[in-house]
C-alpha cells in the first residue's frame, strides 16, 4: 500500500506529545529489545534508532489495543492481528502509565467519541448545540444521533 | 520507513464509519493521466481503492499538516492536497462536479488531528463552564474555575478512557470552503490549547482499546468522583435543579477532574449526587453502550 512517506518523516519531526527513549520489541518471532527513541506525535507512534534524525518505522495508533504488561512495560496490539505484541519498556511505572494513558488517548476515533459525548452533554444541558455558533454542526464528523447503533459498513457516497 | 500497513489498511475498511467517501480522480505521479479512484477518508488519513469494492486500498494520504487548495487545471472542478515540507509531493485530484469539489475541499482542509483536537478542548471548555455555572457559589475557597475559564495550571483535563466505533455519517452541506487543515477555520474564538495535563492513572491495570470493544468488563475503573472530592460538603452544597453533572472540589479548593463519560456508568458507589435522576439515565445510557460495545466484539471475534 502506497503512502505519502516523505510527509510521514517530516510528521515525526513536529513537536509531539510524549518522547522518551524505551526498550522496544518488534511483533515477530525472534525480535529482540532494542533501546529505541519513541515518540508520540498525533494519532502515529514513530521509533527511531537513538540519535537517528529518521525514524526506522511508524505505528498508526487506531484500530489498536494498549495493555500493561507488568509494571513498568506496556504492548500496543491491533485488532486485526490481536496476536502480534508489539513491546514497549519503560523505566518505571510511572513512565508506563503516562505512556499507556497517552497512546489510549492519541487516537482520532477517540478523539471522535469524546467530542460527540461532550456535544450531545451540551445539548442536553443547556437544549443548544454547541457547534452551531461556528457554523461547524453539519460536518460528517461530529454527528451525534448514531453513538449507540451498530452500523453495517457503509461504504456509500455520502 | 516501515509502517503497520496491514493494519492501517484494516482501518481504511474496518466498520468504523468514514467521514467522506466518493469517487474522485486523481492525478498519477509519473504517469501524468488522472486516474478514477474511490477515496474514503477516515481521520486524518485519505484513503484510494481502485474500485468501490476493491478489499484494500492502494494507498493512502496521511492529511497531517496539509493545505488543501483549489487550482488551475485543464481538468475541471480541480483541487490540489499540498504539504509544506521539502520536496513534498502536490496532490492533484478533480471531482466530478462543483459541489463534489467544495464538499471534498471542505472535508479534507479540516481532516486534521489537530483541529479535532481543537473542537474537543472546546467543547470540553464549555462544559466545564456549564457545570460551574450551574453549581456556582458553593464553594468557598479556591474558586478561581468558578470566574471565567479555569486556568490551565490548575485544570486537569480528562478524557474518556476507551473509544469504539460507531458514529454515524451525514451528508455534510458545504457552504464554504476553507483552505487549510492547520489553521483553525472557524468563525468563533477558539482557545489555542497546547498541553492536555494528564490526570492521575486510575486505570492502570485495564487494557484499553481505541478500536472495538474491550475485551476485559470495565470493572476495575476507579471513580474520579473519590479522587477528587475529599469535601462532602461541596458535594451537597452544589445542589441545583438536578441536571447538574456534578464535579467534586477539594480541601485545597482544586477542581476534580470532569468525570469522563465511561466511568460514570462503571461506578454506583460514587455519593449520591444532586442530579440522581439524571444520573441514572446516565448509568443506564453507558450500560446500554457497554452492552452493545460487548455485542460488537463478539460479533467481530
Amino acid at each position: 500500500m502506497r503512502f505519502n512517506e516523505k510527509e510521514l518523516v517530516s510528521l515525526s519531526r513536529q513537536p509531539s506529545e510524549m518522547a522518551a527513549e524505551l526498550g522496544m520489541r518488534g511483533p515477530k518471532k525472534g525480535d529482540v529489545v532494542k533501546k529505541r527513541l519513541v515518540k508520540l506525535v498525533v494519532n502515529f507512534l514513530f521509533y527511531f534508532r537513538i540519535d537517528e534524525e529518521e525514524p526506522i518505522g511508524a505505528l498508526l495508533l487506531e484500530q489498536c489495543r494498549v495493555e500493561r504488561e507488568d509494571s513498568q512495560s506496556f504492548s500496543i496490539t491491533f485488532l486485526d492481528e490481536a496476536e502480534r505484541k508489539y513491546l514497549f519498556e519503560c523505566d518505571s511505572e510511572e513512565q508506563r502509565r503516562q505512556w499507556v494513558d497517552s497512546i489510549m488517548k492519541a487516537s482520532y476515533e477517540f478523539m471522535r467519541k469524546n467530542l460527540i459525548f461532550y456535544r450531545t452533554e451540551i445539548h442536553r444541558l443547556t437544549g443548544k448545540d454547541p457547534l452551531e455558533q461556528y457554523g461547524i454542526s453539519d460536518e460528517t464528523r461530529f454527528q451525534v444521533n448514531n453513538g449507540l447503533r451498530l452500523m453495517p459498513r457503509d461504504t456509500s457516497s455520502l | 520507513m516501515k509502517l503497520n500497513e496491514r493494519s492501517v489498511a484494516h482501518y481504511a475498511t474496518c466498520d468504523s464509519p468514514p467521514d467522506k467517501t466518493g469517487f474522485l480522480f486523481k492525478k498519477g505521479e509519473r504517469n501524468t493521466a488522472y486516474h478514477r479512484r474511490w477515496f474514503v477518508l477516515k481521520g486524518n488519513m485519505l484513503f484510494y481503492f481502485e474500485e468501490r469494492d476493491s478489499r484494500e486500498p492502494i494507498g493512502v494520504i496521511v492529511l497531517e499538516g496539509c493545505t488543501v487548495e483549489l487550482c488551475e487545471s485543464a481538468e475541471e472542478f480541480a483541487f490540489a492536497i499540498k504539504f509544506d515540507c521539502a520536496k513534498a509531493r502536490v496532490y492533484k485530484m478533480a471531482a466530478e462536479n462543483q459541489a463534489a469539489m467544495e464538499s471534498w475541499v471542505k472535508a479534507l482542509s479540516r481532516a486534521s488531528f489537530d483541529y479535532m483536537r481543537l473542537v474537543v478542548k472546546e467543547l470540553e471548555r464549555q462544559l466545564e463552564e456549564i457545570q460551574e455555572a450551574a453549581g456556582g457559589g458553593c464553594v468557598g475557597a479556591g474558586v478561581g474555575g468558578l470566574q471565567g475559564r479555569p486556568k490551565s495550571s490548575s485544570r486537569r483535563n480528562q478524557v474518556v478512557a476507551r473509544s469504539r466505533s460507531g458514529a454515524s455519517s451525514s451528508t455534510s452541506s458545504s457552504s464554504s470552503i476553507s483552505s487549510s487543515s492547520s489553521a483553525s477555520p472557524m468563525a468563533g474564538p477558539f482557545p489555542a490549547q497546547k498541553s492536555l495535563q494528564d490526570e492521575v492513572q486510575l486505570f492502570s491495570d485495564c487494557s484499553k482499546e481505541n478500536g472495538v470493544a474491550w475485551s476485559k468488563p470495565p470493572a476495575a475503573f476507579a471513580n474520579g468522583f473519590v479522587e477528587g472530592a475529599s469535601s462532602c460538603v461541596a458535594w451537597e452544597a452544589c445542589t441545583d435543579s438536578g441536571n447538574n453533572t456534578v464535579i467534586g472540589y477539594g480541601a485545597d479548593g482544586m477542581r476534580a477532574p470532569p468525570v469522563p463519560p465511561r466511568r460514570r456508568g462503571a461506578s454506583l458507589e460514587s455519593p449520591v449526587s444532586p442530579g440522581t435522576g439524571c444520573f441514572s439515565k446516565l448509568h443506564d445510557w453507558y450500560g446500554r453502550e457497554v452492552e452493545e460495545l460487548r455485542v460488537q466484539w463478539l460479533q467481530s471475534q
